[in-house]
């Protein structure tokens, strides 16, 4: 099987990622909305940190901002190379999404080989790499359909394969397997844990479940209702490789409970938040 | 192997979707009885040719058209005229869509004049264009043009604005400039409103085209038509507009078999 999907390419830098105080307003109609609140994150190099909290608390922002998409309104966002300094330049970063986002009217290749594209790579050098990242999500096969002819879990396969075939330095998953249904989300989180576990990139992981984040992660920010600050940071010191079995380990409930109570007291309060109007 | 039911061995019978042989037979079966009544009650109640001339009559007519009056060169002016500036229209309807979906200030200009433009009806800009362009070629395209540029300009920039911005998102992701994003995201995912408003120009554009051919009167099946009603040769009028039917079905027919080209993604 290829090579840059397995381990990262020569020159690659996993970047620590750190952001401090910042807080992002969105303005929209006259009326300003406090989406992020003085929130202080750091993303270690070549590691997995899960982001989670109550729906609408600003984690979709964060990776924005994250991302380059959206300057931060207070506060800094920084990349940190393995030497300690600031990265001359900003890292490779690619995003899996939630809603998939596969463009409809192109192949599952083209779809994949969309970013070679846009880079100006040759069609016959960004099939064979296409191919290759099909095969590495057990697509092989499939490269001539288009994505409507595609279950869910498998088109989420796809988003994955195109992102990873950009060889990114850091990988931003935004609730990647959200809309898929339990048994697809657990095989795909196994898939997704080994493969980031070879290739030591730094990880964003955006998500909803509790049980994703602990499998996944090695740090676990929770957060606040909006506006989201950070409510806790929750380390997790369970063996890897992990897979369905850890969560069999004694350690697992303890990170589990301790997380659910975090959000549990946050989403009746964003609950209270919305039914107690502007109380 | 086939499926068995509870009675047994019975045929399976398929459930019918779209519009089957034998429906097909039976639309031509009363086509032909329409023919055929009309034939015989314009016989029996003698009615005057120059009123409402006989299926067959027409049919003599038609005939006619083609073989001595060198109609096919008119049809061939038509379909020149309807074609030329239907191109030119959709050339610049999809530019100026795109255009205005992308630049905020672009739209707001056009934004006026498009208000003011749409709802007029084309037809009446015929006799400024004679005054401006004459009633040759130039304005025969023209006119053509500007059926087809507002249809297609406003169904290009709903496609653009009804774009998933997800998309661009993930397009701008995945390192796409700005001019990619319009290349391969914004204008892919309008195809199918940009198909919907050429339809709907084209419409417009054979319309103006007769309907300018009708008042040069010159050269073009319009003129055929108006000049044989001038005259009242009825039968050639009646022939005139199946002509014109006939075109009207076949530009539909290669329409959708563009559209089942262009569509084959939407599984
Ligand atoms: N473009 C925008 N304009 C105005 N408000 C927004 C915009 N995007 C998000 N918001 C608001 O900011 C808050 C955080 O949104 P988001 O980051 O998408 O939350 P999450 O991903 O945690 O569900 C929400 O209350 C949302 O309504
Ligand atoms: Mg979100």
């Amino acid at each position: 099987m290829g090579g840059n999907l397995q381990t990262s390419s020569e020159g690659a830098v996993h970047p620590e990622i750190r952001l401090e105080g910042v807080s992002l307003v969105y303005e929209a109609g006259g009326s300003q909305v406090l989406a992020l609140d003085d929130l202080h994150c750091r993303f270690a190099a070549g590691r997995v940190t899960a982001i989670i909290g109550p729906s609408g608390c600003g984690k979709s922002t964060m990776l924005q901002i994250t991302r380059g998409f959206m300057p931060a309104s207070r506060g800094t966002l920084s990349f940190v190379g393995p030497d300690g300094q600031p990265m001359p330049r900003p890292p490779r970063m690619a995003t899996v999404w939630q809603s998939f986002n596969l463009f409809p009217w192109r192949t599952i290749e083209d779809n994949v080989a969309f970013g070679l594209e846009m880079a100006g790579m040759p069609a016959a050098q960004r099939r064979v790499r296409a191919h290759e990242a099909l095969r590495m999500v057990d697509l092989g096969g499939f490269e001539r359909k288009y994505p409507g002819q595609l279950s869910g879990g498998m088109r989420q396969r796809v988003g994955m394969a195109r992102a990873l075939v950009m060889d990114p330095e850091v990988l931003l998953l935004d609730e990647p397997f959200g809309a898929l249904d339990a048994q697809t989300r657990l095989v795909l989180q196994e898939q997704l844990a080994a493969m980031v576990e070879r290739t030591g990139k730094t990880v964003l992981l955006i998500t909803h479940s509790i049980e994703e984040a602990v499998l996944l992660a090695d740090t676990v920010y929770v957060l606040t209702a909006r506006p989201g600050r950070v409510a806790a940071e929750v380390q997790i010191d369970l063996p890897k490789p992990r897979s369905i079995a850890s969560t069999h380990d004694a350690r697992y409930a303890g990170y589990f409970e301790r997380i659910y109570g975090l959000l549990k007291s946050e989403v009746l309060r964003s609950m209270h938040g919305e039914a107690g109007g502007q109380a | 192997m086939r499926d068995r039911t509870p009675e047994g061995d019975v045929a399976l019978r398929p459930v019918r979707t779209g519009t089957a042989p034998a429906d097909r037979i039976t639309g031509w079966i009363a086509v032909a009885v329409f023919l055929l009544a009309w034939e015989l009650l314009c016989r029996a109640l003698d009615v005057s040719s120059l009123y409402l001339p006989r299926p067959t009559q027409v049919a003599v007519a038609l005939y006619d058209l083609f073989v001595h009056k060198q109609a096919l060169s008119d049809l061939a002016v038509t379909l020149y005229r309807i074609f030329g500036g239907f191109a030119i229209g959709m050339v610049f309807g999809v530019a100026l869509g795109l255009a205005m979906a992308v630049s905020r200030r672009l739209q707001s200009i056009a934004d006026v004049f498009i208000a003011a433009l749409y709802p007029l009806p084309k037809i009446t800009l015929i006799p400024l264009l004679i005054i401006w362009l004459g009633t040759g070629g130039p304005f025969m395209l023209t006119i053509s043009a500007l059926g087809a540029l507002f249809p297609v300009i406003i169904n290009t920039l709903l496609g653009v604005r009804q774009c998933d911005p997800g998309l661009v998102m993930t397009a701008r992701d995945l390192g796409a400039s700005e001019r990619q994003i319009v290349r391969h995201v914004l204008l892919p995912a309008a195809i199918p409103s940009v198909f919907a408003g050429a339809r709907l120009g084209l419409g417009v554009s054979i319309i103006l085209v007769v309907a300018a051919e009708m008042v040069v009167g010159k050269l073009g099946l319009g003129a055929r038509l108006y000049l044989a009603g001038q005259v009242l040769e009825t039968e050639t009028v009646f022939a005139v507009l199946v002509v014109l039917a006939a075109l009207g079905i076949a530009v539909t027919k290669a329409l959708d078999a563009v559209d089942a080209l262009t569509g084959k993604w939407r599984a």
